[in-house]
């Protein structure tokens, strides 16, 4: 009962907190400066009359009290509007762009969990060794470094032997199923590697400070007494107690992917979300802002909320 | 552990299997063409599109009456002659005969009326984007497959008649007309996907957004066939990325070449070739007469002084490395015959400068900032941040007017906060007193004189400037009935703003590209080599 209880709670604060959003995403854009109209209607062909026929084309002559309603009436259809830049349905342009965010961020991401979370249970398990050091310094190196400049220092490096740019070589005609995944495999390598190598710090970092909690437990110490093997007691003892703030960051960077990466995908001209977020906030395409920031919100709340509910399963305190 | 693994297993697949994919594999008669852009098409709609890049696809895909050949003279295009009645309200067209567009279906005359007729129908709505291109037209009419008939309230000028038309897309009516929707305004929302109805000398076969754009060679095209069988425009949103990829050969050629790579490509053999531009930064002075604060700035004598403190020498060759020059006025002189030859950029003249703020009477005061009629001369200068030469501009200018006793603060927003901030609230002109921003002209003069008229408040208008007398000079101009008395009102209107001094001129950038020396033929001009003002660069490339 007070299982349900719990998981009720968590839909509930989840459906809250997505409202508040929805609302909050609607105001902010609205009260930065700058207008909708004043970059589009300035081409080099238009009339004075161009600035008054965009408002009244995107409701901007409504008082925003009339322009929420209607964006909440929208929303509750499913319809996330039309963008003001290119005159497209948001939701087309969204799909188009997570398509070729989430190959690219999920690489780069999962690199980061698995070397972060094998670095960091070496660092801790070797504490104190020259080991710990390079680890730690190296994990603290590539945390720190601007991501747009290791990425210029990929391309720099991998000139001529990676592309630069792009996601496909959209020159290749007609090219096979095995060709295509060559091609993309060879495009998505460096803006993966570089979203890996700023990431995997931070994991390195959590992980090696949760482990060295769990190896000064007593149980830890029982079954070194025992006998068993280090490794043993790494991955069956340590490791999975120290799982509970790893979980956390696991699913709060999941929640991310979604969000792209502006800096990688400015660097390596990935057209994604990231991308297409700051295109919009330049252009103050409010439509496509609001249908972006929802559908980060939705995923960083699903993630929270997937997060919530493995806790109830991994740690039996909460239900008691 | 095993796991852990598979993530670097991608990576290294990837190196060893990259040779195989950096360069493009399409072939045919005459190849493929690849060329880097930093810009790209925003929309394959023209009443839509944003960005040059889409203005100049669609210089190669639709139908335009004239263009202008390397001169800058008009040439023919779809419109094999003209001729204007003689009361020169009448303009007639002959136009090519038995074209086709690239579904097959015949391109006469009446598509060049109709796509005249829908832009003025829908001209305070729909097709606003358009419009100016057919001010002071009444109607057009077709009276037969090769006849166009264009009717004019008002005698226009012969030039500005035929540099509005250079370009003036024509549409597809078969293909258009059945987006109309209500009021025109499917007109908007229709994204004229690829491959698109066209009719120029290459025919948009594949179109993604903020990645590739693929023209082929259009077969049935009535003019001279392109040599080359496609060629692609890739976008790279990062300048060092594009540039690395033409170093590594996955590109053939760059449209912009940042002037910091210029050196090293010439020395990787490239041909890099540089030309005056049509872009120009600028110093912008509020220039609103009824401006509240911050009067003297519409002190001539001030504006001078302003003028003579600026190094434009210094910003061309540390912003710009010498790949730009010092401007004298609003029309740059890549325009050639408009541009008026006999202004001359201001000296750089810090005495100068000094001689006449000491000589207003505006002593120094604290920290040797003078003082103007009770004000200290302390002005925040508002910067785009998308203008990528404005901070090191600004330092050298901030360094120098403190020289002068002025200081300036940058307050850096992007281009929409800017603008809205300059305009102010109701398009009043109140808020800010000087800024830095740049502007792009286009060959005709018409729209760079057109944007420091009183009209423009709230539209291009971003030095507040409002002037009779000039508005009266402007509206002469388009009218003016002969292309030697336009050019000589085009000429006076620059010297009445050299004196008036809205904006201060601080570079003419040159337009500089970068080509693979195994292809000839790219061309590059004041508008780059992939532009609006013709077909001749892409038609004309090919392989050494």
């Amino acid at each position: 009962m007070r299982g349900i209880d719990y998981v009720l709670k968590r839909v509930g604060f989840a459906l809250v907190t997505i409202f508040v959003a929805v609302t909050i995403n609607f105001a902010l854009f609205r009260l930065a400066p700058g207008n909708a109209v004043s970059n589009l209607s300035r081409v080099p062909h238009a009339t004075q009359q161009l600035r008054h026929a965009l408002e009244v084309q995107f409701g901007l002559d409504k008082s925003k009290g009339e322009q929420y309603l209607i964006y909440l009436k929208q929303l509750v259809h499913g319809n996330l509007g039309v963008s003001f830049e290119n005159e497209q349905p948001v939701s087309t342009n969204l799909r188009i762009a997570l398509i070729n965010t989430l190959p690219m961020v999920t690489l780069g991401t999962l690199f980061s969990i698995l070397i972060g979370t094998l670095t960091g249970v070496l660092a801790a398990w070797r504490r104190g060794t020259p080991t710990e050091a390079v680890t730690v310094s190296s994990a603290l190196g590539f945390y720190s470094m601007p991501t747009h400049w290791l990425g210029l220092m990929l391309i720099i490096i991998f000139a001529g032997v990676l592309p630069t740019g792009g996601m496909t070589n959209e020159f290749l005609l007609n090219p096979g199923l095995w060709q295509h995944l060559k091609d993309l495999a060879s495009h998505i390598a460096l803006p993966s590697l570089t979203l890996g190598l700023v990431l995997y710090g931070e994991y390195t970092l959590i992980v090696r400070s949760a482990m060295l909690e769990t190896l000064g437990e007593d149980y830890i110490l029982t079954a070194r007494a025992k006998g068993l093997k280090p490794w043993t007691i790494v991955r069956k003892h340590a490791l999975r107690n120290a799982m509970l703030p790893v979980t956390t960051l696991v699913a709060l960077s999941l929640g991310y992917i979604v969000a792209g990466a502006i800096l990688i995908e400015t660097v390596f001209s990935w057209p994604g979300i990231g991308r297409a977020v700051y295109e919009a906030v330049l252009e103050r395409d409010y439509p496509m802002l609001q249908g972006a920031f929802l559908l980060l919100t939705i995923s960083v709340v699903i993630c929270n909320l997937v997060a919530d509910l493995l806790y109830f399963k991994l740690d039996p305190r909460i239900t008691e | 552990m095993r796991k852990s693994w598979l993530a670097v297993v991608p990576l290294a697949v990837a190196v060893l299997v990259s040779a195989t994919t950096a360069s493009g594999s399409r072939s045919g008669s005459g190849g493929l063409f690849r060329l880097g852009t930093a810009s790209g098409i925003d929309s394959l709609n023209p009443y839509v599109a944003f960005n040059q890049d889409a203005y100049s696809a669609f210089e190669y895909i639709y139908p335009v009456l004239v263009q202008y050949d390397s001169h800058l003279h008009f040439a023919p295009f779809f419109a094999r002659s003209w001729h204007a009645s003689k009361d020169g309200r009448t303009w007639t067209f002959k136009t090519q005969p038995h074209a086709k567009w690239s579904d097959g279906k015949p391109l006469t005359a009446a598509d060049a009326a109709w796509t005249i007729d829908i832009d003025l129908k829908y001209a305070n709505g729909a097709t606003a984007n358009e419009a100016g291109l057919v001010s002071h037209i009444t109607n057009a009419t077709a009276p037969n497959a090769t006849t166009l008939v264009v009717h004019y309230k008002q005698r226009p000028n012969p030039a500005y008649v035929l540099g509005q038309f250079q370009q003036f897309f024509i549409l597809p009516k078969h293909v258009w007309a059945q987006h109309l929707g209500k009021k025109g305004a499917g007109l908007k929302t229709f994204p004229n996907n690829a491959p698109v109805v066209g009719s120029g000398p290459f025919n948009l076969v594949k179109f993604q957004k903020n990645q590739i754009a693929i023209f082929e060679r259009n077969d049935s095209y009535w003019g001279p066939k392109p040599k080359v069988q496609e060629f692609g425009l890739q976008q790279f949103s990062d300048d060092d990325a594009m540039v690395t990829a033409l170093k590594a050969h996955s590109l053939d050629a760059i449209e912009t070449v940042p002037a910091t790579a210029m050196k090293a490509l010439r020395q990787a053999r490239f041909v890099v070739s540089d030309v005056p531009g049509l872009d120009q930064t600028d110093f912008i002075i509020n220039s609103n007469p009824k401006k509240k604060h911050h009067r003297e700035l519409l002190n001539l004598k001030v504006k001078e002084a302003f003028d003579h403190a600026i190094d434009r020498k210094k910003i061309a060759s540390v912003v710009f490395l010498g790949a730009a020059r010092p401007p004298s006025s609003i029309i740059p002189s890549s325009t050639g015959a408009w541009h008026d030859p006999r202004l001359e950029p201001p000296s750089f003249d810090i005495a100068l400068a000094n001689k006449i703020l000491d000589k207003l009477g505006y002593k120094r005061g604290p920290g040797g900032i003078r003082v103007a009629n009770g004000t200290k001369m302390s002005y925040q200068v508002v910067t785009p941040t998308d203008v990528q030469s404005i901070p090191r501009a600004f330092s050298i200018i901030q360094t120098d007017f403190a020289k002068i006793g002025v200081q300036l603060a940058q307050k850096a927003l992007d281009s929409s906060a800017a603008f809205s901030l300059m305009s102010g609230p109701n398009n009043t002109y109140q808020g800010f007193d000087l800024a830095m921003w740049d502007w792009t002209a286009l060959i005709d003069p018409d729209f760079m004189l057109s944007v420091v008229t009183c009209d423009q408040y709230g539209g291009w208008s971003d030095s507040g400037y409002c002037n009779k007398g000039y508005d009266k000079m402007y509206a002469q101009q388009q009218l003016a009935p002969t292309t030697a008395k336009r050019r000589a009102l085009v000429w006076k209107m620059q010297a009445f703003l050299y004196k008036q001094r809205p904006y201060l001129w601080l570079s003419n950038d040159d337009s500089v590209d970068a080509v693979s020396s195994r292809w000839a033929g790219f061309e590059n001009t004041a508008q780059g080599p992939f532009n609006e003002l013709n077909v001749q660069s892409l038609t004309q490339v090919h392989q050494k």
